[in-house]
């Protein structure tokens, strides 16, 4: 009987310790009217900026439980706006981005750790042009309160900048920087606005 | 025997019109090829290699599809000036000829301007609306140019023909002027843009003139 009941108490004790390490972070809904992906390259002397209009992402974040935290979002390519539309069709073309044959760019989060003064180095799998790289965004957790608007919700904002060298990610012909036309530095700032429930 | 002769001095007599006509076409197609190389678009200055003869050559391309396609439009509506010099069977034939050759200089135009960006990568959406009103008139002048060369293979009477050829005769222009002046830096401006409103402008009267029966063809 005592063996019995001790086995009950593993069991139990197994079952908690297994909800435990996989509790389920909040689950925060990105706001797409504001949340941003910018981007900023140079050419020749002037800086270019461009944004990608239609993104998805995921959220799922505690600043407690950064262990199951996990963000993650996929761009679609042809919603790249430079507010140039000859300067977007080159950009989705072979030349750089390729959106025909490459539609989307993902990033999906491995580890998120604390660096500390709300900052958040958020590792992860960047998917380009078909092939995935390792990346490290660091973002700046903005806070955490309740939506000034929405007596329901709470709202998380995050803001991040990365300055990436394009040609690592195979974006755009190393030509253009060769010719002194486009920087091969891009600098990306990711601006991160999501909603829960309280 | 004097008729004869009298035809052959009144033909000797056209040749320099002939001549003047056919010079006018040539220095048009002329100017029109010079116009990616003098009037060179900022989307040639990020091509090299190949890329950037492909692009050049279907710019090109594009250019003697339209001058072809204006070409077509006098063609098709004669004139009597044109019509006492060359004939009405001779351009009637023309007309005929010029409608494949007009599709082949399209498809030419297509492959090679799509080709340096990646066959994958055709420009949709409202602000690529230049280049999808010239995705609209591709299809339209290939419809067109198909429907009349195999008229009678797809059991198209004339008269229903007619009713599907003559209106598209009128829009494929209209949209042709409309591609080239906004999706091409070459015709944003100076010259090129002037020279091209000059003749559609001169095109129009001529085509007004003709349908109101002033210059009509006697044929």
């Amino acid at each position: 009987m005592k063996r019995i009941s001790g086995l009950g108490i593993a069991l139990l004790l197994s079952v908690v310790m297994a909800h435990n390490s996989f509790a389920v972070v909040r689950d925060w809904t990105l706001d797409k009217d504001h949340s941003n992906i910018y981007f900023s390259v140079d050419h020749i002397y002037a800086k270019i900026n461009g944004r990608f209009d239609t993104f998805t992402g995921t959220v799922n974040f505690d600043p407690a439980n950064l262990r199951e935290s996990r963000i993650s979002f996929a761009i679609t390519v042809d919603s790249i706006d430079t507010n140039v539309s000859k300067r977007d069709k080159h950009l989705l073309s072979a030349d750089f981005f390729d959106a025909g044959k490459y539609p989307s760019i993902t990033f999906d989060s491995t580890a998120i750790t604390d660096a500390g003064n709300g900052m958040y180095q958020v590792a992860g799998k960047l998917n380009i042009k078909g092939k995935t790289y390792d990346l490290t965004l660091p973002l700046k957790l903005a806070g955490i309160k309740d939506h000034p608007a929405d007596p329901k919700s709470q709202v998380i904002g995050f803001n991040g900048t990365v300055t990436l060298d394009r040609h690592v990610y195979n974006v755009g012909d190393p030509k253009f920087y060769a010719m002194g036309l486009v920087g091969k530095d891009v600098e990306i700032l990711v601006s991160i606005e999501a909603l829960s429930p309280k | 025997m004097d008729r004869a002769k009298k035809s052959g001095q009144g033909s000797c007599r056209l040749v320099p019109f002939r001549l003047m006509v056919v010079l006018g076409f040539a220095v048009l197609l002329g100017g029109a090829l010079a116009v990616p190389f003098q009037y060179q678009t900022e989307t040639l200055w990020y091509k090299t290699g190949v890329d950037k003869v492909l692009l050049r050559t279907g710019q090109q391309a594009g250019l003697t599809t339209l001058v072809l396609l204006l070409a077509q439009i006098v063609l098709s509506l004669r004139g009597r000036f044109l019509e006492g010099l060359f004939g009405a069977a001779c351009l009637l034939r023309w007309h005929r000829f010029n409608g494949p050759l007009l599709a082949c200089t399209a498809c030419c135009h297509a492959i090679l301007v799509l080709a340096p960006e990646g066959l994958g990568n055709i420009p949709m959406g409202k602000k690529y609306w230049p280049e999808m009103v010239g995705e609209g008139l591709f299809i339209l002048l290939l419809a067109t140019v198909l429907l009349s060369q195999f008229r009678s293979r797809l059991q198209l009477d004339y008269k229903t023909w007619r009713a599907v050829h003559r209106p598209l005769g009128y829009l494929i222009p209209v949209l042709a002027l409309i591609h080239v002046l906004f999706v091409s830096e070459s015709f944003a401006q100076g010259a090129p843009r002037a020279v091209l409103l000059v003749v559609f402008a001169v095109l129009t009267l001529f085509a007004v003139l003709v349908k109101t029966g002033r210059w009509r063809a006697r044929s």
